[in-house]
């Protein structure tokens, strides 16, 4: 009984029973998310039919290394997220549950219509989350630009079914290569921008500044991490196995991602605000995996994707919690607070300093892949920015971490010489999970050939011909 | 022709988009927006005297010169995705207009003490 | 000013896309018949498992989806997966409507309305819901379905809210048709996936093409559509008419 389906069907019918069931809403959540992780596990890859018609006619699942890897990291996260926050839930069962199958569905489906089906279950169970926030005027810009994205990416695939008369990925992908870039032009360029709404490529990522920096301690990692997790890894199957198309478009989506990159990081860098921070560099490093994406480096754009999210989902339950206990997450009133939580703050340091990319840490795989990749396709623009971006990137984690860390500062008086009171950030029991996390970040830096093994079961992924390139091997090459 | 007319009906609800920031006529813009998507749909099933895809007394074998059903399926999933947001949309706006009084988002986003 | 640019914009915009677009797709000129290569064939023919090239009105039986209307068949048989999530849309937006109203709403004292009225809409309403059963049971025969229909019904209801200003749904037991549709929707899929192999696969012999009982589990699925979808649009409905006399 390992099918892929239920773990789409499972959450629906529970989510389904809940409004039958009321008071149980939020225990069927978390059966629900229990049973998709743990089910997440023993997926294997391959093709699941539904309803018994063969692609291109039905709609199938389709199970790939990359598929799985989503998968299974998508669910933890969420289990993670929903555990650690699980007092905020509240009403919000229902909407979870089926936003946990719309993610599942995105991840899994090999159809492009349906894709877009499963991307709407996404999306409008973010608006209804995103609401939660007091300050809800954002939401409308969120569905505003959400539903200017979905219809940009409904016209997109119906002129690639009018151009091969099929909606079934792998019967596009297997026609595509019949068609001039002309055709193709437009029908990707919509689907780019589709996608792109929910990646947060740049200019269709308006809503994120409102609704990110609003959001809880629930709302907030479930966006940066999970949803965001999600879209970027639909992309990457969409861009890298699906659509990959001539030079001239992978210029365009290339320049537009880089943009992105750059804007972002830069952006980052002239926050107050922790979330603030958090959501620039979020947009930052989503241009980046995107542009990976592009170019071809699969591999290591899904261990910095993996970093990402999971820096990503340290740093934003612990910055939901600045706003929920000291009504404010400017940094610079928070002086010293990681001084009363230690143990919080060991792990908030972890996942920023993976993201700095300190060797040891897996964020620092990632990047020295990133560039290893670069530099082996004979390509030196796209390493000098990242490079470039990396300092930058640097300089605004230390300069944060510096602040929350360092107790007091000159004019601000207050009890003992801090400047924030004491307040218990996060309870034991989500302050040790934020630990094994960061031990997780830190064991796929120390361990990088087990990650390779985990992440790669040792085949390329999406069949791409780039190949993986572990320190061991760098050196050996040299 | 009908296809020209669907795009500009995009068009249109793009301009509405960008021209107003009322929650409610940005709600109806984007309503024309997938309207003009819909009809695109529906037009690239169109076969010149084809008919519809249903088998009849009068129409009874599938070898008939039918228009393509595909088409038409997606467009009523396309419908109800339509729908459902503009009715998560339109509540959206009411509550937005019980706690600021007015339905310019301009407006509510002077209001907030960012 | 400023609309005038964004007018001027959008112009040069609108040509500017006509003409990228008119690369993948012909604007002015329709094919005179379907393209060999588009899936479509398969649904047409119902040749997508079996091995027939012609189905016969009233005469082809057995048929790997029976449904005479070949929309309904791509609904609710071929791409059957997609209308489980588009019901689930529809599903999520009604409970986003429910969270965001919250369940405060008590009917404020409405506009008295006169006895002709009342008395009109109570016979249409009774029509309305008739003609919206006919809708959806009838969907693998005729144009319709569980969409339409359910839309009917929500406008049956509809009715009776704006002609009497006594009537009140009673949003718990609509919400409990919802809930147990939708749980029987997946239900089905699940018993689909138990005795075929494939979820939401069909387990009910499909009879002949065009008999009101044929078509497996279309008729099934479909009943169960239109209950859910009558049943989500009545609670947004009635949610809205509240908010409207509370606020």
């Amino acid at each position: 009984m390992n099918n892929p389906v239920l773990l789409i069907v499972i959450p629906l019918l529970l989510a389904f029973l809940s409004v039958i069931i009321k008071k149980a809403g939020k225990w069927l959540l978390l059966v629900g998310l229990l049973f998709n992780t743990a089910l997440a596990f023993f997926i294997t890859t391959g093709e699941t039919i539904i309803g018994g018609f063969a692609p291109p006619y039905g709609i199938n699942l389709v199970v790939d290394q990359f598929t799985l890897v989503g998968v299974i990291l998508i669910n933890t996260l969420m289990l993670i997220t929903i555990v650690v926050s699980f007092d905020l839930v509240g009403k919000y069962s229902i909407v979870l549950l089926t936003a946990l199958a719309g993610i599942n569905g995105m991840l899994l489906t090999g159809d492009l219509f349906n894709l877009f089906v499963f991307m709407e279950i996404t999306v409008i169970a973010a608006y209804i989350l995103s609401a939660q926030a007091k300050k809800y005027h954002h939401t409308i810009t969120y569905l505003v630009i959400g539903s200017v994205g979905s219809v940009l990416y409904l016209l997109g695939i119906i002129l690639l079914y009018n151009l091969t008369g099929s909606l079934n990925m792998a019967d596009v992908a297997a026609k595509l290569p019949l068609l001039t870039t002309k055709e193709l032009l437009v029908p990707v360029l919509l689907i780019f921008i589709g996608i792109g709404v929910e990646v947060k490529l740049m200019p269709v990522s308006g809503w994120v500044k409102g609704v990110y920096s609003n959001a809880n301690r629930l709302i907030a990692p479930l966006f940066a991490s999970v949803i965001a997790g999600t879209a970027l890894f639909v992309f990457g199957k969409l861009f890298v196995s699906v659509l990959p198309v001539s030079d001239t478009l992978t210029l365009l989506m290339l320049i537009m991602s880089v943009m992105t990159f750059v804007f972002g990081e830069f952006a980052a860098f002239n926050q107050k605000r922790v979330k603030n921070i958090l959501l620039y560099s979020s947009i930052g490093q989503a241009g980046l995996v995107t542009a990976l994406f592009i170019s071809g480096l699969v591999y290591a754009a899904v261990i910095l994707l993996i970093s990402n999210v999971i820096s990503k989902l340290i740093m934003f339950t612990i910055a939901g919690a600045f706003t929920e206990k000291y009504e404010t997450d400017d940094y610079e009133s928070l002086n010293g607070v990681f001084v009363h939580n230690k143990f919080t703050g060991i792990a908030f340091t972890i996942a920023a300093l993976s993201m700095a990319g300190i060797p040891l840490l897996i964020g620092f795989y990632a990047k020295l892949n990133i560039l290893i990749g670069f530099f082996q396709a004979q390509n030196y623009v796209l390493p000098a920015i990242i490079l470039l971006m990396a300092i930058v990137e640097g300089a605004y984690i230390i300069k944060l971490l510096l602040a929350l860390w360092a107790p007091g500062k000159e004019g601000q008086v207050s009890e003992k010489s801090f400047a924030v009171e004491k307040k218990q950030l996060l309870s034991v029991k989500n302050t040790i999970i934020c630990l094994i996390v960061a031990l997780v970040i830190i064991a796929g830096g120390v361990l990088i050939d087990i990650t390779e093994k985990v992440v790669t079961d040792g085949q390329p992924l999406l069949g791409d011909q780039s190949p993986s390139f572990t320190i061991s091997q760098s050196k050996g090459g040299e | 022709m009908i296809r020209v007319a669907s795009l500009l009906l995009l068009m249109i609800g793009l301009y509405g988009l960008l021209s107003t920031r009322n929650v409610i006529k940005m709600i109806i813009s984007i309503n024309i927006m997938e309207l003009g998507v819909n009809i695109f749909i529906v037009s690239i099933g169109f076969v010149t005297n084809g008919v519809a895809p249903i088998l009849t007394s009068q129409v009874n074998s599938s070898l008939s010169n039918f228009v393509d059903p595909l088409p038409q399926a997606l467009v009523l999933t396309s419908i109800v995705i339509g729908l459902g947001i503009t009715a998560l949309g339109l509540a959206f706006a009411r509550k937005l207009y019980k706690k600021y009084g007015t339905y310019d988002l301009a407006k509510i986003g002077g209001m907030k003490d960012e | 000013m400023k609309k005038i640019f964004i007018g001027i914009f959008v112009i040069a915009f609108s040509v500017v896309f006509l003409l990228a677009i008119s690369n993948s797709v012909d604007l002015f000129t329709y094919n005179d018949s379907l393209s060999s290569d588009s899936v479509s064939n398969g649904y047409i023919n119902k040749n997508v498992t079996k091995n027939q090239s012609e189905v016969i009105f009233n005469e082809t039986t057995d048929a790997e989806t029976g449904s005479a209307n070949i929309v309904t068949s791509i609904i609710v048989n071929y791409r059957s997966f997609d209308t489980l999530g588009e019901v689930t849309v529809l599903f999520l937006s009604a409970i986003g409507v429910s969270l965001l109203f919250g369940s405060t709403g008590k009917l404020a004292e409405r506009k008295k309305s006169g006895f002709i009225l009342r008395t009109a809409a109570r016979i249409i309403f009774p029509m309305l819901l008739v003609t919206g059963t006919y809708l959806f049971t009838h969907g693998h025969l005729t144009p319709g379905g569980g969409f339409p229909g359910g839309a009917m019904i929500a406008a049956s209801f509809l009715l009776l809210y704006l002609a009497d200003e006594k009537f009140v749904t009673a949003i718990e037991k609509i919400k409990l048709v919802e809930g147990s549709a939708g749980t029987l929707y997946v239900l089905i899929g699940i018993t689909g996936l138990v005795t075929g192999g494939y979820f939401l696969a069909n387990f009910i012999p499909t009879g002949t093409v065009g008999q009101l009982i044929s078509s497996g589990i279309i008729p099934l699925i479909y009943v169960l559509i239109g209950l859910k979808v009558g049943a989500e649009i009545t609670s947004v409905v009635s949610r809205y008419l509240q908010e409207e006399v509370t606020s």
